[in-house]
């Protein structure tokens, strides 16, 4: 998957991920898409509802092992 | 309508102090306007250089959760505290709980506004969330 930027949560438990995530987004311009990697369990959820609520696309989702990737493109 | 979340606290333990923090964090990464109101205990949590402790005999175990937390990326109180402002969240400070607790306005953290009860009812009742913490 293309990507214009990754942020490396891996090791942070929700909801600092999140936090991260939301500071990441703002620096980046419309159209971006972002590599959030993860492996805290919450982000499962969490990750899709912050989609959800801020209007940012969530492309899709793969599991690599106990490390979750999403690629979110920003609105 | 945009999202808007309310909270009161009203203790100042390192439990309650937190909560509250990561809740709000929460919401304002996710383009909630949260505005948190801290009324009694609570006040203190707002002044500067503020370092609550567990409640009680746990007050000793502090130390350690704080460390606990930091493994995990969770910031100590004062990290939680500018990390939120960061993200603007609004802390306002009870103005008569700071009158009975002989908290004046300068002894508040830069930042952190004071609110009547009136004016916070009023964002309660323009709120989706409201939450009440100890």
């Amino acid at each position: 998957m293309d990507k214009n930027a990754t942020l490396d949560a891996k090791g942070l438990m929700c909801p600092m991920p999140i936090v991260g995530l939301a500071k990441k987004v703002k620096e980046m311009k419309s159209g971006q898409v972002l590599e959030l990697l993860c492996d805290d369990i919450g982000g499962k959820e969490d990750v899709p509802a912050w989609c959800s609520r801020t209007g940012h696309t969530l492309l899709s989702m793969e599991e690599d092992g106990k490390i979750l990737k999403f690629y979110i493109k920003i609105k | 309508m945009a999202d808007k979340m309310t909270m009161v606290v009203s203790e100042g333990t390192f439990d309650k102090a937190i909560m509250p923090l990561m809740l709000a964090t929460t919401a304002a990464s996710m383009g909630t306007e949260v505005n948190v109101y801290y009324t009694f205990f609570g006040t203190k949590l707002l002044k500067k250089g503020a370092n609550p402790k567990m409640p009680g005999m746990m007050r000793l175990f502090t130390g350690m959760m704080v460390g606990r937390m930091k493994k995990m990326g969770i910031p100590d109180f004062d990290g939680m505290m500018k990390q939120a402002m960061e993200l603007g969240v609004n802390f306002y400070a009870c103005s008569t709980t700071m009158g009975l607790m002989g908290i004046s306005e300068s002894d508040l953290r830069p930042g952190v506004k004071v609110l009547g009860a009136a004016a916070f009812i009023k964002k309660a009742q323009e709120s989706n969330v409201n939450l009440f913490i100890g």
